[in-house]
């Protein structure tokens, strides 16, 4: 197991709530800045896997389960709840993955939060925010500065393209492309 | 003698195949982080270009980067297989993202391999040129790229032209022309107006 390479200028601690496959390298000095889950299991990474300047945004209940052959670079990946990746999925870069939209939809609501996050919020409870896992299966390949948001289940081999921000249910083997982004065709067998 | 950047927190250097004028600025070294083009005239940096921190020139074993005169790149990304060609004046924001190849394969199968590959390179990156050629892309003179916009594989963007913040560029977009959205249309022309400057 090699996590944040040793003597890179990016070397780090992994915390004790992650487990990491042999061959799996997770780097970058950003990886960890926000973890701050502090569930038994909160990050799970399988084998030859590479997260590479990623940053994993757990909060305190997070949890994130990334499968074996994946490369994600740059990307970050905000969980409240669960975000659950297959294997062989490719994240490029400055793509961003969030199960929870972090503060309430309601007005007064987010005020209330606003208040709980502040500096003068002195330990006041947070107002309930929504989130829903998100999953990603296996084969999924993301493009560059892609979004994919709560709730959204992206179904196994499909596309998403550059720039997409997928804000619903993505069907097998489809690629979506635009904002909001729409299902512009199928993953063609054998397309180069 | 390894080019070290006076005062860089990164311990890298510029590689020796980067061309800079004299007068260009670039921020840290580890923007030739993923730099590994093999061409003995990788990178061109005009004169008063600048590239500040953040911004990432990922050039492949055959990869070129032309960078003009006065041109800002603020924290992009360049993925550069064959040719990234951004004219004189031109001005890139942050998190821009700029490429002339997918660097992964559509096909599963032919994906899966690829990922087993990345798995196996000491640095972990998608080092084969994509099962498709590279397709260069050209930023034209003047041209102002709004901030995390993609600009995918042989677009060519016009003199003069402005693209919105956000935009994903699939197509072409003609001189003079404001195009915005995602995929990015054109939304209006401009005037070129008669430069005041240089």
């Amino acid at each position: 197991m090699t996590a944040n390479a040793p003597g890179h200028w990016t070397d780090g601690p992994l915390p004790p709530n992650a487990s990491v496959g042999p061959g799996t390298i997770i780097s970058g000095s950003h990886a960890f800045k926000r973890f701050r889950s502090t569930h038994p299991r909160a990050l799970t990474v399988g084998a030859n896997s590479t997260l590479d300047g990623a940053h994993l945004s757990l909060g305190p209940r997070g949890r994130l389960v990334v499968g074996d052959w994946c490369l994600i670079s740059g990307a970050q990946i905000m969980a409240e709840e669960e975000v659950r990746i297959g294997s062989y999925v490719a994240i490029g870069w400055n793509a961003a993955i969030a199960d929870s939209d972090f503060h309430p939809l309601d007005p007064a609501q987010r005020i209330e939060d606003a208040i709980a996050c502040s500096m003068i919020g002195a330990g006041r409870p947070r107002p309930p925010v929504e989130h829903r896992p998100v999953v990603i299966e296996d084969d999924v390949w993301i493009g560059p500065c892609a979004t994919i948001l709560k709730g959204v289940r992206i179904g196994a081999g499909s596309i998403v393209e550059a720039g997409a921000l997928v804000t619903r249910d993505v069907p097998a083997r489809s690629r979506v492309a635009g904002n909001p982004a729409r299902v512009v065709g199928p993953v063609e067998a054998g397309e180069a | 003698m390894p080019r070290r950047i006076e005062g860089d927190w990164h311990p890298g250097s510029i590689p020796d195949n980067v061309r800079l004028h004299e007068t260009a600025y670039v921020e840290s070294a580890v923007s030739f982080e993923p730099f590994r083009s093999e061409l003995p005239d990788a990178v061109d940096l005009g004169e008063g270009a600048a590239v500040y921190c953040g911004s990432q020139l990922d050039a492949g074993p055959r990869g070129r980067i032309s960078i003009g005169r006065c041109v800002i790149l603020n924290g992009c990304l360049i993925i550069a297989d064959e040719l990234v060609e951004i004219g004189d004046y031109a001005l890139v924001a942050w998190l821009v993202v700029i490429m002339d190849n997918e660097r992964s394969a559509r096909d599963i199968h032919a994906r899966r391999a690829l990922l087993r590959e990345a798995a196996a390179h000491p640095e972990r990156r998608l080092t084969r040129v994509g099962p498709g050629p590279a397709r260069p892309v050209r930023i034209g003179r003047a041209a102002w790229i709004g901030f995390e916009t993609c600009i995918l594989p042989g677009v060519t963007i016009g003199e003069g032209s402005i693209v919105g913040a956000r935009s994903v560029v699939i197509d072409d977009i003609p001189p003079w022309s404001i195009a915005a959205g995602n995929p990015a249309r054109i939304i209006r022309s401009i005037e070129p107006g008669a430069p005041q400057h240089a």
